[in-house]
């Protein structure tokens, strides 16, 4: 056994542990496990780069530690890291099960980190159920019963549905070309791609990735979901879980080879159906969360766009776009959880007068909005020009079309976030936002990201083809 | 290619950056230093656009002040800045209305320091796609110089601001949408791996079909900028909406930006598409020159008059692409340079008797030329101008375009020469009625421009006067690029 394979595992492993004991101390001391967690969460994020060049298999090869999974280990490990940072106010859960909430957070990017790195269905399956759990309880976690039981009951009930029909899926793929490694099945399948029962397996397995990233259809949990859970916990599941639902995504797509026409044209039409369906009924929210939960869904549409081109090239994109994704999304969140203070759901309206009350806080809003939108010159504009250039290479000049209008539609609704928060007053003068230093610099931090990865993408653009590359 | 000692092109993108970064750390409230800083840093680029335009050495020709280095290498991006005689003209009519721009807003005192830092990104932008011979920055300069529009005109601009500029960026990106896929198309197409133009071009891998296809969505991209019917409705309403200043940049620099593209990226990359959509970019031309042309009759504010006589001038811009011929490329690239220094003085002028009637509704003015003489006079020189009276600028661009025009589609020159008479009437019917008629005592108390703030509306009139009496200083500069580059058609 080579366990230093295995370390950041071990490490998130033992963080929840420390989460658990501190769970059966009497008093509740928010300060006490605000501290712990963040620095757990930033030597796990020291110990995830440590390891970013290990490479070798585990666990009777069901277990693959290579740059892929690596790289998004060390995006799950910083996603948590930029979460905690925004739990210092955490007003949504109960003082009392704080340690439970790192726990769960915790514990969720240790199954996501098994996620990435699973090399055999049984552990993708496992894995992935784990950090579902997680999830379902983080999100019932919520003060507010009424909101988070609710949201948390329609994510489990969603939850198990897929992945019931996953497992189904998963035993189609097994009954049609009896193997279960990864592996296996990218020497097996390419071959036999041409059967129905496998298109139909494999598309069924996917079917519990295409949940975790809300594509349409399996994207009716999304808004309900952010709405219902804390703003924290919602930032979780729209940054790190996306991020490891598209790894996950990208290693069972690459598995087909150069895949099916058929698996390729149901890809195409989720993903325009996903952009549409979640640009269009983003315009009519007026709950921000639910807003995002929508874009996300659109997002997810682009991301497809980029997997279905089903190249090196085109995986490399994805993997850009994740991290792209990871920072706007994320800095969205920030907005959202130091805005609403008190843990409340946060309304478009209430955003009026940001630019008063914090300047630099609207103008990290207005970076991950137009990063969001696709406007150069941010990361989030890099990221969709790559995914459409590698779907172009395979001869999409269509679905880029349709993309790019989307982009357009999705532009109305990220403007209108801007009117709340530059041009409308706020209905009562309102004191300026009371934001501590370390979340200036933080927002300080991202903005610069988010342009600077737009303006010099070229280290992460190689990252990500060298990541992207150890997939064949 | 002559490589430049010093990066004067880069220069004058330094300038506009290390302007908008002292501008974000300047204090809210020393709202006279931003606007010294702002003049300071948009002088500089002035400066530097007027030494371009001089030291280009027009007997050599080609690309000069070359500055090239690559960016992205995986995907062939290239930072590739050059003065050629196309762009030279844009980017000293980008600087005179940078400049005059800042000045016109002298009196802004209403979130000062953000807008001069979203005027500075927006011209920042600008400059950046004028120099700029590689797709790739091609493209985000465009994006970047729309974005800031939003804020600019729903902030600080006036009536029915919000609707003119959510209208505004929805249609202008709706033509990046178009715009982007066809990039990626050629790039993929060509097979070079590189977004570089120069190199695009000589190759010459495209086919003719593809060529015909990548033109067709530049020409309705770019084109929706550059205002060609039928995708002209955002330009008036964002141009009355905008605040003066960012109309100044917005009808005189930022429409120009989409002829400019169809030139450079279009017509550059896709000759043939060119030649083969030459009939609908001439159909929809004219259609836009005599359009624009009535409907400017019928508007009651003043602003309106001025956004219909763009679509109508940037019909002629279109109708000299749509020649295929030497003299329709320098008619239209001139035509561009002058309109964009009339409609700049336009919008100063009516800026300053806006900010002191707060009406644009030219029924509630009248008799202007006697309380505000030297306003007025602004104004009727720049109406003079648009009606392509000879001697200013405008006259030479609409001239030759004409002529080009008349050989290559006859009917189509014809129309236009007549709606030009068309527009003639409604300018000097706009003319009367605000300038000259009964006084509207109302205003009898307001005070006539003073040095300080004719500055800006002066050097305008002046570049007008200048090259209306030697139009060759910007004719010879074009046919530098546009004769070798019609010889080198196949």
């Amino acid at each position: 056994m080579k366990w230093f394979l295995f370390y950041p595992e071990l490490y998130y492993f033992a963080g929840g542990m420390a989460f658990v004991g501190l769970s059966l101390v009497k008093r509740a001391n928010p300060r006490r496990d605000y501290f712990t967690a963040m620095v757990l969460a930033a030597l796990g994020l020291l110990v995830c780069l440590a390891n970013v060049h290990q490479e070798g298999v585990l666990f009777f090869e069901t277990y693959r530690v290579d740059l892929f999974s690596q790289v998004f280990k060390v995006m799950l490990a910083m996603g948590l890291f930029l979460i905690i940072c925004l739990c210092s106010e955490l007003k949504a859960i109960g003082e009392k099960h704080h340690p439970e909430f790192y726990l769960l957070l915790f514990v969720c990017t240790l199954a996501m980190m098994l996620l990435v790195s699973g090399a055999h269905l049984l552990t993708i399956y496992v894995a992935l159920e784990l950090s579902s759990y997680s999830l379902y309880v983080l999100v019932a976690l919520r003060k507010d019963r009424r909101l988070g039981l609710e949201a948390g009951l329609k994510y489990f009930l969603v939850g198990i549905l897929v992945s019931a029909v996953m497992i189904f899926g998963v035993a189609l793929l097994y009954s049609a070309t009896g193997v279960t490694y990864v592996t296996d099945m990218m020497r097996a399948l390419p071959a036999a791609l041409d059967s129905p029962l496998v298109v139909v397996g494999l598309l069924l397995t996917l079917c519990g990735f295409f949940f975790k990233l809300a594509v349409f259809p399996f994207h009716f949990w999304a808004p309900d979901v952010y709405q219902g859970a804390a703003n924290q916990a919602t930032a979780y599941i729209a940054t790190a879980s996306k991020v490891a639902a598209i790894a996950i995504l990208i290693r069972m797509v690459a598995v087909t080879g150069d895949g099916s026409v058929y698996m390729a044209h149901v890809l195409v039409v989720l993903s325009i159906v996903s952009m549409t369906v979640g640009n269009l009924a983003a315009i009519v929210q007026k709950d921000l969360k639910r807003l995002l939960a929508y874009s996300t869904v659109a997002h997810a549409g682009y991301v497809l766009i980029g997997i279905l081109a089903m190249s090196t090239f085109g995986y490399s994109t994805v993997i850009f776009y994740a991290m792209a994704l990871l920072a706007m999304k994320f800095t969205a969140f920030l907005v959202v959880v130091k805005v609403a203070d008190d843990g409340r759901n946060l309304q478009l309206s209430h955003l009026a007068g940001l630019h008063r009350r914090s300047p630099l806080l609207a103008l990290a809003l207005m970076v991950a909005v137009f990063s969001l939108a696709g406007i150069p010159p941010t990361v989030g504009f890099t990221g969709k020009f790559l995914v459409f250039a590698a779907a172009m290479q395979k001869g999409y000049f269509t679905l880029v079309l349709i993309a790019m209008i989307n982009v357009v539609i999705s532009l109305y609704y990220y403007l209108l976030i801007l009117k709340a928060a530059y041009l409308e007053a706020p209905a009562e003068e309102l004191p300026p936002l009371n934001i501590s230093p370390q979340i200036k610099i933080l927002a300080g931090v991202l903005i610069i990201v988010m342009v600077v990865a737009g303006i010099f993408p070229t280290y992460l653009i190689e990252l990500a083809s060298a990541a992207a590359a150890v997939l064949q | 290619m002559v490589y430049a000692d010093f990066p004067y092109l880069s220069a004058i993108l330094l300038s506009c950056i290390a302007g908008l970064l002292i501008i974000l750390f300047t204090p809210e409230d020393r709202r006279a230093l931003i606007k010294w800083i702002s003049a300071v840093f948009s002088g500089i680029t002035l400066v530097l656009a007027v030494y371009l335009f001089v030291a280009y050495d027009k007997s050599l020709g080609g690309l000069q002040f070359v500055e090239k280095v690559p960016w992205v290498e995986s995907l062939g991006i290239t930072y590739f800045n050059a003065a050629d005689g196309f762009n030279l003209p844009m980017l000293l009519l980008t600087g005179i209305v940078f400049f005059t721009g800042v000045l016109t807003m002298w009196e802004l005192e209403n979130r000062v320091k953000e807008f001069y830092a979203f005027y500075f990104v927006m011209v920042l932008a600008v400059f950046g796609l004028f120099m700029s011979l590689d797709l790739f920055f091609i493209f985000i300069w465009y994006d970047v110089s729309l974005f800031p529009m939003y804020l600019l005109i729903a902030v600080w601009g006036t009536t029915r601001k919000e609707y003119g500029a959510m209208k505004l960026t929805l249609y202008l990106l709706a033509g990046s949408a178009l715009v982007l896929p066809a990039i990626v198309y050629l790039f993929v197409q060509s097979g070079l791996n590189t977004f570089d133009i120069t190199l695009l071009m000589e190759a010459g891998t495209f086919t003719p079909y593809q060529q015909k296809f990548a033109f067709f969505l530049f020409y309705i991209g770019f084109g929706i900028l550059a205002g060609i019917w039928p995708f002209h409705t955002w330009s008036p309403v964002g141009h009355v909406a905008a605040p003066h200043a960012v109309s100044m940049v917005h009808a005189g620099v930022l429409m120009k930006i989409g002829g400019f593209a169809i030139l450079r990226v279009g017509i550059f990359l896709c000759p043939e598409g060119w030649q083969h959509w030459a009939w609908l970019m001439a159909t929809l031309a004219t259609i836009g020159i005599v359009y624009g042309a009535f409907v400017g009759l019928s508007q009651k504010d003043l602003k309106y008059v001025i956004g219909y006589s763009s679509v109508s001038h940037m019909g002629i811009v279109g109708l000299g692409l749509s020649t295929v011929s030497v003299d329709g490329l320098n008619g239209a690239v001139f035509q561009m340079f002058a309109h964009g220094v009339m409609t700049a003085l336009f919008f100063s002028a009516v800026g300053y008797i806006y900010d002191r009637t707060h009406t644009k509704v030219i029924a509630e003015l009248g008799g202007l030329s006697r309380i505000m003489p030297v306003a007025s006079t602004y104004f009727i020189v720049a109406a003079m101008a648009s009606m392509g009276i000879p001697c200013l600028a405008s006259f030479w661009g609409e001239l030759v375009v004409f002529i080009a025009a008349f050989k290559t589609y006859p009917l189509g020159g014809a129309l236009a020469v007549c709606a030009l008479v068309v527009s003639a009437l409604f300018m000097l019917r706009v003319v009367q009625r605000t300038f000259y008629g009964p006084k509207n005592d109302k205003f009898a108390h307001l005070a006539d421009v003073p040095f300080g703030l004719g500055i800006p509306r002066m050097i305008l009139l002046a570049t007008l006067l200048l090259f209306g009496l030697f139009p060759a200083l910007i004719f010879d500069m074009i046919e530098t690029a546009s004769i070798p580059f019609f010889n080198g058609l196949p």
